[in-house]
């Protein structure tokens, strides 16, 4: 005599092959959608973020966990408009959420001024994350340097310029560079030379393909130019 | 001897309990995948690493601390045990202090299994040791001995769901009181602020505990601020334990 279909020996076997089959035939093929449905899905969360002072109390004192995660979420999104339209308008919330959960988020002050400034064009924006940054790490010479760096390259303001590389060279750790840079700032000479050299070392140290196309783009438009004359 | 006993049974008693391996099994899972999120954070895998491995430990330690600790007295009570262990020549302290022991004997060897997990994944990702990192994850071991008092001290007098509820509010506001000061001496009136002072110095400051982002960034840390946020912990387990004791010491089982 055979037994019945819902024989209690059955039920685990049929509540398996049931499980596989839902799996299978239907969450697996609803998440390969996901992708296609993702971009939509970042925007949102991007726009949805809480104020900083609300994700410092949500996320119980793990500041440094939270910071990480939004700052997932900020390369996820410079990614994503990078691939499409190449406009950021959220970034800056971003990055300042980033750095309010994470004052000491050195990498995010920098990347973020960075793409602040040739991504969205807000140099302003940028040297105001940087200047924050250098406040909020005073023994740390990248925001300086960087701070310098956008002085002399983007805004030709030399004085700033030489005020954050003097800045700078005080610091543990900075590039050997630095201090010829004083040098030729004081003398007023060697402007192509400097910029050049800049680039190159943010192209060598560069953790990102996308810093590294930055850098090889302003690379070698100075090297289009023609050598000024001595 | 009779508190070693006790502690030996309760610690044998927690390592067979299924929600141990359980929350272990999220916490490597956790823990594991920071690894593959790392990958994705453009030069940040070391910070991204450690930041989440020591969240990881202290959260999934706490959830250890929480779900085995509001059991210890009220399973005994549950399964009548304690009729017998309170009828044999043993002060009920010493059953109190033995129940004690032995969970913080659990969470050292879990606690310590994550912490070690953390720093070989850590030195993996940067190519280097972070020593740091375990002093990190002992400081964090202390806010969980206090969370583990409080579950004690509630499960003395309540039921096991009250005592979670309890002990996870305390954990929350510890977790904030540094946040909810500061908040206070910006915004409340002088009565709020007097309030709210008041309970920032009774209530335990489990944020004095974490010490991890100055590990994480190679940032210097004052001995004396690590010695002294120690002697607060301890002095807070006995204050925490003394309370367990006297309302244990009184209450009726019959």
């Amino acid at each position: 005599m055979s037994r019945p279909l819902l024989h209690p020996s059955r039920i685990p076997w049929l509540a398996l092959a049931l499980a596989g089959g839902l799996l299978f035939g239907v969450v697996v093929p609803l998440q390969r959608q996901a992708p296609a449905l993702r971009g939509a899905g970042l925007e949102d969360r991007v726009l949805l973020l809480p104020p900083p002072a609300a994700l410092r109390v949500a996320s119980l004192g793990f500041h440094g966990a939270a910071a990480d995660a939004v700052w997932l979420l900020a390369i996820q999104y410079i990614g994503g408009h990078l691939a499409s339209d190449r406009k950021f308008p959220e970034l800056k919330r971003l990055v300042e959420t980033v750095v309010a959960l994470d004052p000491h988020f050195v990498d995010a002050y920098t990347l973020g001024a960075l793409f602040l400034n040739y991504g969205t064009g807000d140099v302003a924006g940028g040297i105001a994350l940087l200047e924050r940054g250098a406040r909020a790490n005073p023994m740390r010479w990248e925001p300086p340097h960087d701070l310098a760096r956008t002085y002399y390259l983007d805004l030709k303001d030399y004085r700033q310029a030489l005020h954050w590389f003097e800045v700078t060279d005080r610091l543990p750790g900075r590039p050997h560079y630095v201090p010829r840079f004083v040098a030729r700032l004081y003398a007023m000479t060697g402007e192509r030379e400097t910029a050049l050299e800049l680039w190159r070392a943010m192209r060598d140290s560069a953790t990102s393909d996308w810093v590294r196309e930055i850098a090889e783009r302003e690379i070698a438009k100075l090297e289009g130019q023609p050598a000024p004359a001595r | 001897m009779k508190i070693t006993a006790i502690a030996l049974t309760t610690f044998r008693e927690a390592v067979r309990d299924r929600i141990l391996y359980t929350i272990l099994a999220f916490a490597f899972l956790l823990i594991g995948a920071s690894v593959i999120l790392a990958t994705l954070s453009i030069g940040q895998e070391a910070k991204i690493v450690k930041d989440l491995g020591l969240a990881s430990s202290s959260l999934f330690g706490t959830f250890i601390a929480i779900f085995l600790g509001i059991g210890l007295v009220s399973k005994e009570i549950e399964r009548r045990t304690l009729y017998a262990i309170v009828a044999k020549p043993i002060y009920r302290f010493q059953f109190l202090l033995g129940k004690y022991i032995g969970l913080v004997l659990t969470l050292l060897v879990t606690v310590g299994v994550m912490a070690l997990l953390v720093f070989a994944l850590a030195w993996t990702v940067d190519g280097r040791w972070t020593p740091g990192l375990l002093l990190a994850s002992a400081l964090d071991f202390l806010a969980l001995m206090i969370v583990t008092a409080v579950a004690i001290l509630f499960s003395t007098f309540s039921t096991p769901t009250l005592s979670a509820m309890f002990t996870l509010a305390v954990f929350v506001i510890g977790r904030l009181s540094g946040d909810l000061r500061s908040f206070a001496e910006q915004f409340a009136g002088p009565g709020l602020r007097q309030a709210l002072e008041g309970m920032y110095l009774i209530l335990p400051d489990l944020s004095r505990f974490q010490i991890g982002p100055h590990i994480v960034y190679g940032l210097p840390i004052a001995s004396t601020e690590v010695l002294m946020a120690a002697a607060y912990g301890l002095a807070y387990i006995l204050v925490l334990l003394l309370v367990a004791i006297g309302i244990f010491e009184r209450r009726d089982f019959k």
